[in-house]
């Protein structure tokens, strides 16, 4: 069963675009990652799911129950979490936490004790002020108020920002046991690592329109790595045009700079021989995976 | 009704402070009114002095000025004043405060309907205005029968009383109107004061020039007191204006609202 399904799902901004004809469909209990640079419509789509701007043209369901007839019922379900996270200042964690829970019909009681859970395992400290959390620890709240109902559906907005790697990691392994509990996510970000650590599908999205949707494991397939070397000699470019799999070459006085996609071992044993300064070899960013993978490989 | 809950809780402490500042107001200028009307032909002399153009500006009607009821009313401009930017300051608030405080993604992405987000806040505002008139009529009726030398027809003390509470209810709202159609409000004060006292000044220039059309546009004059100590009743043709008015900006209000893209925080 379908838990999210767009057809032709729509949005302009006066006449700028947000999104174009998007379909998608997430199934139930996959963890679906949603990736693309910023400004691409991620979050246009994701606030359309949720009935925060009107589509333009075009549909979504979730749950099988249309989204602009049934919003307040079908939120029952869902559980969501911005990039950017905003509460009342005014408030305390704990009040903050109880009036997220008195919005959703389930028994409080079971909300209260689960607030309690997940404050312990992410360390949080509900007495607090909201005013007074770092952003991080907002970010902690922000968690919380998105799962203290047990939802069906957890979308994440680009999630992540503001937690350190060990709170990350926590927030990972609970989006894990939600989604082995039977949770679906939808999961948006712009960095591939995080979707690729977490996600079965993957839908790529830009400029407003859904450029593919795959299976992580092909996609992980086609990783390239960027190199980048820093010597104080001229390095011969030759030596790295030769070998396969390397593109967007760039040689300057200082060193030379390449995505590389195959065996690494081979890059290795080039550069063991060179003499260097400084080595980089780090995840290409999105928009260098959408330029030298998604474009080069159709024409090729 | 968590969100009704959660306003009331939100305007606890303002309430508090716009209750005690208005009944402070009512109780100083009552205890002050056996010191008028001790010497009446005297502080009539002195009324009477001033340029009528001056005594219409201040709103003093030499013929009901020295009856409790006319001092009463009098006071009550400036009751009003104060009550309508709070009043104001609400309307303006409830609802923009979700987008200033960037705090309407929580919300709204909650399993609560647009409509019952407004009709809660609406309900709350009301409710925040009832328990002030409440209040502030309690504190006036008591201090008006301790001041006053003669017995007092309550009834009508109350009908000039309750004219607070229209003021209130139409700058209310104006200012949830004004709050939908003003895409970004940083501050409420900032569209409250300027729009309540532009009302309050366009009606005082209307009693200086002596135009009476002012009455139609100014809810500060909807409620002539002096019609209302001769009639014991309001003139109910502004009653219709007023209650026609608050039916369209509360409808417009929420039509906009409903239609609104709330769009990411930038």
């Amino acid at each position: 069963m379908n838990i999210i399904e767009t057809k032709k799902l729509t949005k302009y901004y006066g006449k700028a675009i947000g999104i174009v004809d998007v379909d998608l469909d997430v199934k139930e209990g996959e963890i679906f990652g949603f990736i693309g640079p910023n400004g691409a419509g991620k979050s246009t789509t994701i606030r359309t799911l949720l009935g925060l701007i009107h589509p333009t043209s075009g549909g979504a369901t979730i749950f099988g129950k249309d989204i602009t007839k049934f919003g307040p019922e079908i939120k029952e379900e869902i559980g969501y979490l911005p990039s950017e996270v905003f509460y009342y200042d005014d408030m305390k964690v704990i009040d903050l936490l109880r009036y997220s829970g008195s919005f959703y019909k389930k028994d409080q009681s079971v909300i209260a004790k689960r607030i309690e859970e997940l404050a312990a395992y992410l360390d949080l400290d509900l007495k607090k002020k909201i005013d007074d959390l770092s952003y991080g620890n907002k970010k902690k709240v922000g968690i919380i108020q998105g799962l203290l109902h047990e939802p069906k559906l957890i979308i994440l907005d680009e999630p992540t920002g503001g937690l350190d790697p060990l709170m990350q990691q926590r927030f990972f392994e609970l989006l894990r046991k939600e989604n082995k509990k039977g949770a679906t996510i939808l999961f948006s970000s712009h960095i591939l690592g995080e979707v690729q650590k977490l996600c079965n599908r993957v839908a790529i999205i830009k400029d407003g329109k859904i450029i593919k949707v795959e299976n992580i494991k092909d996609l992980a397939k086609n990783t390239h790595k960027r190199f980048k070397l820093e010597s104080p000699t001229k390095i011969d470019p030759a030596q790295f045009i030769s070998l396969k799999g390397v593109s967007d070459f760039v040689s300057t006085d200082s060193g030379v700079s390449f995505l590389y996609r195959g065996d690494i071992n081979e890059a290795i044993e080039i550069i063991a021989k060179l003499n260097l300064t400084n080595l980089l070899v780090e995840e290409p960013d999105l928009e260098e995976i959408f330029m030298h993978y998604y474009q080069t490989d159709k024409i090729s | 009704m968590n969100v009704f809950f959660r306003e009331l809780k939100a305007y606890q402490k303002s309430t508090f402070i716009w209750i005690a500042s208005l009944c402070t107001l009512v109780v100083v200028f009552l205890l002050m009114f056996p010191a008028f009307t001790k010497d009446v032909e005297a502080t009539r002399a002195i009324m009477a002095n001033l340029p009528l153009a001056v005594r219409n500006a201040l709103d003093i009607s030499l013929q009901n000025f020295f009856t409790v009821y006319g001092f009463f009313a009098y006071l009550l401009t400036f009751a009003s004043l104060a009550g309508a930017v709070q009043a104001m300051n609400i309307g303006v608030g409830i609802i923009s405060k979700e987008d200033s405080g960037k705090t309407v993604d929580f919300l709204l992405t909650k399993p609560i309907s647009r409509i019952k987000v407004v009709t809660n806040k609406i309900l709350a505002a009301v409710f925040i205005l009832l328990l002030t008139n409440l209040i502030f009529i309690l504190v006036a009726l008591s201090t008006a029968a301790m001041v006053s030398v003669s017995s007092f027809d309550a009834g009508l003390l109350l009908l000039i009383a309750l004219t607070l509470l229209f003021v209130q209810l139409f700058f209310l709202a104006f200012g949830i109107l004004l709050s939908v159609l003003i895409p970004k409000i940083k501050s409420t004060i900032s569209v409250s004061l300027p729009v309540v006292f532009g009302f309050f000044v366009i009606g005082m220039l209307g009693a200086v020039i002596g135009n009476d059309n002012v009455r139609y546009i100014c809810p500060f004059k909807f409620y002539d007191s002096n019609y209302i100590i001769d009639h014991s009743a309001y003139d109910i043709k502004f009653l219709i204006i007023e209650a026609v008015f608050i039916l369209l900006a509360i409808t417009a209000s929420y039509v906009i609202y409903l239609r609104k893209d709330i769009r990411a925080v930038s």
